[in-house]
């Protein structure tokens, strides 16, 4: 199956981008048109039989048990501080970001 | 005496432990020719010249360590790496400038087994990529010829160990992204068995597919560092249990003794002639020396494609979510309000192909397409697990080309995703397995460029995956040093 242009532009709003890069119409055909390919190219899976197929989501084979609950030492006191440095806008110890309300 | 940047890893930890050189002799060899090499294959995103420096003077003063299995080696990472106090992109400008407060399980062992590290190498952005070319920064040439490709997403670390800018690098495997470019560039380049190494601190795409591992100059240098690198991890919960096996030790069979599965459906593809008549010679020099090849089939790999970039891309647009511009990286300047933050942060910070997969991945897991796609998607990969497992009760290894072309010209594929998707179709489906795989130089073409056999393994079994490496090396017809002007 195809995506038409609409389809393209949901998608594009569930996951905060927009189309073709923000940049000039064509892009964003082109990207519509190399969509509609790949996911035509996707239908091939149709052909498999997978009747009674369990689907794998990981390829673990073996099980892995989950480690102790034991409480760790805290990180380092500048633990917060060094993640805080990396924000792009900060308010005290807060992240900041445009108003919302 | 050689120069010291020719010595592989092995080679380099002789000559540190008998000291007939320094740490600091070795890192200053390396740092001379990556600067020498640099401008030619664009190999790499951030050089670390005088932490480099520094960690070789250390080490020269406290002394060689036994304890230290890596002592003194220069080794590069793969800019996906989080290596504390240094730039870590995986190559996105969404990242541009981070640096990561706290270090990947893979650096810190590394660096506890006295390796030091000299760069961090290009790749494609958030390894979505084979050709290295959808980095935000700069494409890498192939050091082979310098209008091609390396190969991707580890194509900065291909290119650099080809280059002899230090003899051993650290990459990711999703896709392929080990073992296409260590193909492409005339590498040796291990994935191990998914949940061997721990992802902690990796910048993450596809989750149950992105595995860590070693490239370098042969099997027994990979062997090195995957048994400084493997094993659990508290900070990683898919990091397997499983025992650590002597990986460097491990006993050689005799050509005789061994058993290649060729897995049919990857022989059988259309060829390039240069690429196609080499791996014919390779298949005949192993044969002539009495390994045993028996042709199997493996019905479900014709899906691996499909299955792989639902499968992947899915997991993609999930991990990627988290690259807002609220708490770290790129944040658009001038926002109108939080939505306007979040769409243009995200569409002036990530590159094409990786907006193209978040859209994917996002498509195969919305509501309708669930079960046509991820679902199935899931299924089949299971299919392949299960034809995987047979396949290997009957031979010893797999063994199948890495990709049915050389290093293409540098813009060749950039416009046509799908096509190099498609060129992705024998790496794809040891990813959706999860076993470990070797891709090995099989020699040059008549177009001097170098061409790649993968040998596949059973889970967990990459010591004699590694062992059967160091055998095939000496069969198949040693590819040398590209002849790169420097």
């Amino acid at each position: 199956m195809g995506v038409d242009a609409a389809a393209a532009a949901a998608l594009a709003r569930l996951v905060r981008l927009e189309l073709g890069g923000g940049g000039a119409g064509d892009e964003a055909l082109k990207l519509i048109e190399d969509f509609g390919k790949i996911v035509g190219y996707m239908d091939i899976l149709e052909q498999a039989d997978v009747a009674g197929v369990e689907p794998l989501y990981s390829p673990m084979i073996e099980p892995l048990p989950p480690r102790a609950d034991e409480p760790r030492e805290p990180g380092e006191p500048s633990a917060a501080e060094s993640l805080l440095a990396e924000a792009p806008e900060r308010v005290g110890r807060f992240f900041a970001v445009p108003k919302i309300l | 005496m050689t120069e010291l940047w020719r010595l592989t890893l092995v080679e380099a930890g002789q000559g540190l432990r008998k000291k007939e050189f320094s740490a600091l002799e070795l890192v200053e060899a390396c740092l001379e020719r990556l600067k020498a090499t640099e401008p030619l294959v664009d190999a790499c995103l951030t050089v670390l010249e005088e932490p480099a420096r520094r960690r070789a003077a250390e080490l020269d003063a406290a002394g060689w360590d036994p304890q230290k299995p890596l002592w003194g080696l220069p080794l590069t990472l793969k800019d996906v790496f989080c290596l504390s106090g240094a730039p870590t992109t995986a190559g996105s400008r969404i990242l541009e400038g981070w640096k990561p407060p706290y270090e990947a399980t893979v650096v810190k062992r590394l660096k506890q087994a006295g390796a030091i590290i000299v760069a961090k190498t290009n790749c494609d952005e958030f390894a979505m990529g084979s050709s290295t070319e959808f980095s935000a920064f700069k494409p890498t040439k192939n050091p082979w010829n310098l209008q091609r490709v390396p190969g991707g997403s580890s194509g900065g670390a291909a290119a650099s160990v080809a280059a002899r800018q230090t003899p051993g690098a650290f990459g990711t495997d999703t896709g392929g992204s080990i073992r296409q470019p260590a193909a492409l560039c005339g590498c040796v380049g291990l994935k191990p068995t998914y949940g061997r190494v721990s992802r902690y601190g990796i910048v993450a795409y596809g989750s149950s597919f992105d595995q860590a591992g070693p490239l370098a100059r042969s099997a027994a240098d990979c062997a090195l560092l995957l048994a400084a690198t493997a094993g659990p991890d508290g900070l990683d919960s898919t990091a397997s249990l499983h025992p650590v096996d002597d990986y460097v030790g491990a006993a050689e069979k005799k050509p005789g003794e061994l058993t290649l599965g060729l897995p049919r459906e990857l022989w059988e593809g259309d060829f390039a002639p240069e690429t196609g008549q080499t791996l014919d010679e390779a298949k005949r020099r192993l044969t002539a020396a009495g390994v045993k090849l028996k042709e199997l089939s493996l019905p479900s790999l014709r899906f691996s494609v499909a299955a792989y970039y639902v499968l992947a891309s899915a997991e993609a647009s999930t991990n990627l979510a988290r690259y807002d511009g609220v708490r770290y990286g790129r944040r658009a300047p001038g926002p109108e309000d939080l939505r306007d933050l979040y769409v243009r942060s995200r569409t002036e910070g990530l590159g094409p192909e990786v907006r193209r997969r978040i859209l994917l991945g996002t498509f195969v897991l919305s509501s309708g397409y669930y079960d046509a796609y991820f679902r199935k998607a899931a299924q089949v990969r299971r299919l392949i697990q299960q034809d995987w497992q047979a396949a290997l009760q009957r031979c010893d290894l797999l063994l199948a080309p890495v990709s049915s072309v050389q290093a293409w010209p540098l813009g060749a594929f950039i416009d046509d995703p799908l096509t190099t998707y498609q060129l992705d179709m024998m790496t794809l489906p040891l990813n959706l397995a999860g076993g470990p795989g070797l891709s090995l130089p099989a020699g040059l073409g008549a177009d001097g460029l170098p061409v790649g056999v993968q040998l596949l393994g059973r889970a967990f079994d990459e010591a004699a995956l590694l062992a059967a490496g160091r055998t095939l090396e000496r069969l198949l017809p040693p590819v040398g040093e590209p002849p790169l002007a420097a």
